[in-house]
């Protein structure tokens, strides 16, 4: 009997071509008379270039041709979709680290020496970089996005400054995050090949919506979107950072065109800096009203982000966590934007909610103390059954369960509510928890799948989804199999091509969620195609029977008192294969309902008590995010996710210079993520209940989830190791001495 | 990477005559190719001395000595450095990752250049990498830099770990260069930057490390190596301490105290060493005993922290060796 693999814990189909080095990233592929291109960058922040000498790098070995402002590729912004400048296109410098120049020769090591003979002068501006200290403007979102500042009042209340001072205890406090980065594995890179009459173009490069990425290449290049294949079927990691392209690709296809010959372009880990987008850093400040109970009756969050003026990104933490997370009669959030000379910002993942969830729930930690409650107590004590404000429902939740069960696993009940109480050896001992809530549902426009089914018994799935590391083309597989009711092992999938039909962008946790319905589409299409095939192929068993006569069970068709596997069919009526593509998109459910998942983080740290450094101990995730469809991929993102949090609380970040406008840490040497050693075993438990709306597997998106409220969690377990409550992350050792 | 020219002779005398000016000595390549890369070293020629007999790492009578080529990770497992040198095997293993210590060499490892982002990066002044550009850590972000031996060219820090728990023992380097070969006691092999931060050692053009000789002594085995960072490996040091005590009973009879992370080059602390000879080993002493360890400490503006940073790591070590008897 086929065991369905669905919900259990299954390697990914291409772990070991992975382990094994035989994956292809977009550097790795080969082609004949290849040139390669390396990148010439501003060291200003502000400013136009005034001058630019090229002759030396024109001169140096192997140098083909140097690209600059001077000698322009031609490329136009495409509107809404990156940053609002073409590079090379003007002398205009908007940021430090900005593209000026572009080096093309015949090996790798003489454009990149070449890169350094250009000699740039400049008429510098004084950069804008202050998030303090700039103008702060209200915020505007893109269309579509709600409204990112808003008022909920109850009735007769005038202000939520009235809500605040009507209120038995207020917490009022500001906090910090500082520029963050993705800081994928694998470099941006690109190899751009074009047809011989220069009508079709292939882009290989890493991107989380293939399609999307191939269009806005078009678009920069002037050429017809159908013009362009993107090819990524492995990406080293994306976490908003390949959302849509930067230059690189646009770049390398301009020369590629222009020199008739095929181009690569790697950025080099400094690069990947400045040149692909970061989280920005943000100020915020949340107020609290609460009775002397606990119960909330006032939330207030305010926050100040920067935004690059080369644009991009938006960040709104406020409305995305306080709006959405506490029962409560007053909210009022407001995001305002303080607009710098810095590079372009991305939507880095959970980007909002990662940074306003950090807030939030260390200001409920807060409240838990000023309160004298237990926090899990508290967060019951404001669960949210409805969306904040409305009457509008979620399609599922269950993190009231999350609370209990994460608390039970975790041991909570042995936390000593008085910080510092916890001493063993030279370690204070704490702990702490907070909430994870993030969006987990499906994406609005139509996905699409494939499913063929082939005549050696084996099915193909086809999505041009993006799995940057995600499992995504392991889920297709897991999705067909369990749909088709035959071994995983019978099915082969496939993703990261826009030759096949346009998939589930990886992006805002979606993707999972999004795809399953296509491909259980896709599976109905493919064996009603079969069955069309078995009763009008006259060389069919079944030829001249009526369709209802026959069904489709576990890759058996059966009818007329037969049976037959359909590989055998397909050899029988001398067909290869029939296949089916089939689009889902979500119904008025979508409108009804609020589709979020949830979680609670438990977090042990120790903190040094002549020295300061804190460590992690233990952390436990409890998760409620529908069905699990793979339990290996899904844990993996979640202690991911997690182990992005631990970074933000306790390591990341890069300075600016606010004379200079350089990132002080922009590589890989500087700017900290936490090692293994950082990180403990992380116990993540799945609720594993379906979500009875959202799709027919009931499974809802998580591949950001642990990212949000885990930085909380372990500053909040900093606090109660300590007594330190330090709002301005990353809580390093100096700031706990 | 610019063009170089790249010989791989086999003895000393060969590859001091490849040597010249604009020439760099190539062993483990973990610095010295990274800041190719990175077009801050531009040498001419690069000679690859990994073929010279510069190997061995013995005990004797005199002390451990220690070959220029052997490598980080083979010196941290060797026997007799865990059992009579405990601190040098600990500095080692809590430097860079396994990987790069199968390749680096301690010679490399004691000429390992500063990793002042700025150094590091050649878009941005920098006296030790250009001389009379300035020092953009002055007023950059400087809280991984030196407060102690600084000047207003140079506020870097000497990265090794190793280099300072060497110090702390009085470590001997043998060199050899065209001229002979001489030995220079580690502690004043390096220099300070004053107003020449490009010059770090005493070290002359073409001119080898050949070796290290570590003394034996009464306090090498009970010693310790500590070393502060936000990260739990694979990170270079906030603070370290390299402490050696001998011991009479429970009283400390002498010490021998090194701290890194905080200073120009690896920092004696004589006065601290001095402080507890003769003491007993309790809290009282040992906190009484740094009190003046960073004196005449000049903070930046991002580094503040670390003068009581030093004085806390000193304490924890002393406190965990005391605690280890
Ligand atoms: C990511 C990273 C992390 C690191 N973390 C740490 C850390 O935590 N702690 C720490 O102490 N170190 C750390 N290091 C530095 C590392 O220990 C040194 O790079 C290494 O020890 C250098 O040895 P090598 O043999 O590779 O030297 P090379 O790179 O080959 O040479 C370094 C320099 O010494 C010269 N040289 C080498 N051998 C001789 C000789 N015998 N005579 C004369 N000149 C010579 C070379 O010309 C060059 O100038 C780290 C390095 C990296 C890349
Ligand atoms: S501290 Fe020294 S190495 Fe760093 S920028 Fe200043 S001069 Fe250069």
């Amino acid at each position: 009997m086929t065991v369905s693999p669905l919900g259990r814990d299954i390697d990914r189909v291409d772990g070991r071509a992975k382990a094994t080095g035989t994956a292809r990233y977009s550097a790795d592929y080969p082609a004949a008379n290849l040139a390669h291109a390396y990148l010439v960058t501003s060291t200003i922040a502000r400013g136009t270039i005034s001058a630019m000498d090229t002759t030396a790098a024109q001169n140096a070995p192997g140098v083909i041709r140097v690209y600059s402002p001077f000698n322009k590729l031609g490329l136009r912004p495409v509107p809404g979709a990156g940053e609002n400048y073409a590079p090379l296109e003007d002398t205009q410098i908007r940021f430090r680290g900005q593209i000026i120049a572009m080096v093309v020769a015949e090996r790798l090591e003489q454009a990149r020496d070449a890169a350094r003979l250009v000699h740039t002068t400049y008429d510098e501006q004084t950069p804008r970089l202050s998030l303090a200290d700039e103008p702060r403007v209200p915020a505007t979102g893109p269309p579509g996005v709600p409204a990112p500042s808003a008022t909920v009042l109850a009735p007769g209340v005038p202000s939520i400054e009235a809500a605040l001072a009507a209120s038995d205890v207020v917490v009022e406090a500001s906090f910090h995050q500082p520029m963050q980065h993705p800081a994928a594995m694998e470099l941006h890179s690109v190899l751009a090949e074009w047809n011989s009459d220069q009508t079709q173009l292939i882009l290989y490069s890493g991107a989380q919506l293939p399609h999307t990425s191939a269009m806005v290449a078009a678009g920069r290049l002037g050429v017809a979107p159908t013009a362009v294949r993107l090819i990524a079927p492995y990406v080293g990691g994306g976490f908003g950072s390949r959302v849509f392209p930067w230059y690189d690709a646009a770049l390398a296809a301009a020369a590629a065109r222009q020199l008739n010959r095929p181009v690569k372009l790697v950025l080099s880990r400094e690069q990947v800096f400045t040149v692909v987008g970061h989280r920005s850093a943000v100020n915020q400040t949340i107020k609290l009203g609460a009775s002397r109970d606990g119960v909330l009756n006032a939330v207030s969050h305010v926050s100040d982000a920067a935004v690059p003026f080369v644009g991009y990104r938006w960040m709104q933490p406020a409305v995305d966590v306080s709006a959405v997370l506490y029962k409560t009669p007053n909210v009022a959030f407001d995001q305002r934007h303080v607009m710098l000379d810095v590079p372009p910002a991305c939507a880095m993942r959970a980007p909002n909610e990662a940074p306003g969830a950090f807030a939030l729930e260390t200001a409920m930690d807060e409240l838990a103390v000023a309160t004298g409650l237990d926090p899990v107590e508290l967060r019951l004590r404001n669960y949210a059954t409805t969306v904040p404000g409305t009457d509008r429902r979620w399609s599922s939740k269950h993190l009231d369960d999350c609370y209990r069960i994460g608390a039970q696993r975790f041991g909570w009940s042995a936390r000593r509510a008085r910080p510092g109480s916890r001493v063993d050896g030279q370690w204070l001992v704490g702990m702490g928890m907070a909430s994870a809530i993030y969006p987990g549902g499906r994406r609005p426009e139509p996905i699409q799948a494939r499913v063929q089914l082939r005549d050696d018994g084996t099915a193909l799935v086809s999505s041009a989804t993006a799995d940057t590391g995600t499992g995504a083309t392991t889920l297709l597989a897991i999705t067909g199999a369990h749909g088709l009711g035959i071994p995983l092992r019978r099915v082969r999938s496939e993703a990261g091509d826009t030759a096949l039909p346009q998939g589930a962008p990886s992006v805002g946790s979606t993707a999972a969620a999004s795809t399953v319905p296509a491909v259980e589409a896709a599976v109905e299409g493919a064996v009603a195609a079969l069955i069309q095939e078995a009763v009008s192929n006259p060389l069919s068993p079944w030829h001249g029977a009526n369709s209802e006569e026959l069904t489709y069970e576990k890759g058996q068709l059966r009818g007329r008192g037969q049976s037959m596997p359909f590989g055998r069919l397909l050899t029988t009526i001398d067909r290869r294969n029939v296949e089916a593509t089939a689009t889902a998109q979500p119904g008025p459910e979508a409108g009804e309902y609020k589709f979020h998942s949830f979680g609670a983080h438990f977090c042990e740290v120790r903190v040094n008590r002549y020295t300061g450094e804190p460590r992690i101990t233990r952390f436990t995730t409890v998760v409620d995010a529908g069905r699990i469809v793979n339990a290996q991929a899904a844990r993996s993102q979640l202690v991911g996710g997690v182990i992005f949090g631990i970074g933000h609380a306790l390591l990341e970040d890069d300075p600016l210079e606010l004379d200079t406008g350089r990132v002080a840490a922009g590589n890989m040497a500087d700017y900290m993520v936490p090692v293994n050693a950082d990180i403990p075993a992380i116990d993540v438990h799945f609720l594993d209940r379906p979500d009875p709306v959202i799709n027919s597997l009931g499974a809802r998106g998580l591949g950001e989830l642990g990212t949000v409220g885990s930085a909380a969690a372990v500053g909040n377990a900093i606090f109660n190791a300590t007594g330190k409550r330090i709002r301005s992350l990353p809580i390093t050792l100096d700031k706990l001495l | 990477m610019r063009a170089y020219t790249f010989t791989q002779p086999r003895g000393v005398r060969e590859a001091l005559a490849d040597a010249g000016t604009d020439t760099a000595f190539l062993a483990g390549g973990t610095t010295l190719v990274d800041l190719m890369k990175l077009d801050v070293v531009t040498p001419a020629r690069v000679v690859d001395i990994n073929r010279l007999p510069l190997r061995g790492i013995t005990l004797d009578r005199d002390g451990l000595h220690i070959g220029a080529l052997e490598r980080m990770s083979d010196v941290a497992a060797d026997r007799n450095v865990r059992r009579d040198y405990p601190m040098i095997a600990q500095a080692l293993e809590l430097s860079a990752s396994a990987q790069l210590r199968n390749m680096a060499s301690i010679g490399g490892n004691l000429l390992q250049r500063t990793r002042c982002g700025y150094f590091r990066d050649v878009t941005t002044p920098c006296n030790k990498r250009e001389p009379g550009s300035g020092c953009s850590a002055l007023t950059g972000i400087n809280r991984t830099h030196a407060i102690l031996g600084t000047s207003d060219a140079c506020v870097a820090t000497h990265p090794s770990d190793l280099a300072v728990a060497l110090v702390a023992l009085g470590t001997d380097v043998h060199l050899v260069s065209g001229q002979g070969t001489r030995t220079v006691p580690l502690d004043t092999f390096y220099t300070l930057p004053g107003s020449t931060p490009h010059l770090e050692n005493v070290l002359r053009p073409g001119e080898l490390i050949a070796g290290i000789t570590v003394p034996r002594s009464m306090w090498a085995a009970n010693s310790v190596y500590l070393k502060i960072r936000d990260r739990q490996s694979y990170e270079f040091a906030l603070t370290s301490a390299a402490v050696a005590v001998e011991w009479r009973g429970r009283t400390i009879r002498q010490a021998r105290i090194a701290a890194g992370g905080v200073g120009t080059k690896p920092w004696r602390l004589p006065a601290v060493e001095s402080a507890l000879a003769g003491q007993p080993a309790t809290a009282d002493v040992f906190e009484a005993a740094v009190s003046a360890a960073a004196d005449g400490a000049r903070p930046l503006s991002h580094n503040g922290f670390k003068p009581a940073l030093l004085r806390r790591t000193l304490v924890r070590a002393l406190t965990v060796l005391a605690e280890s008897r």
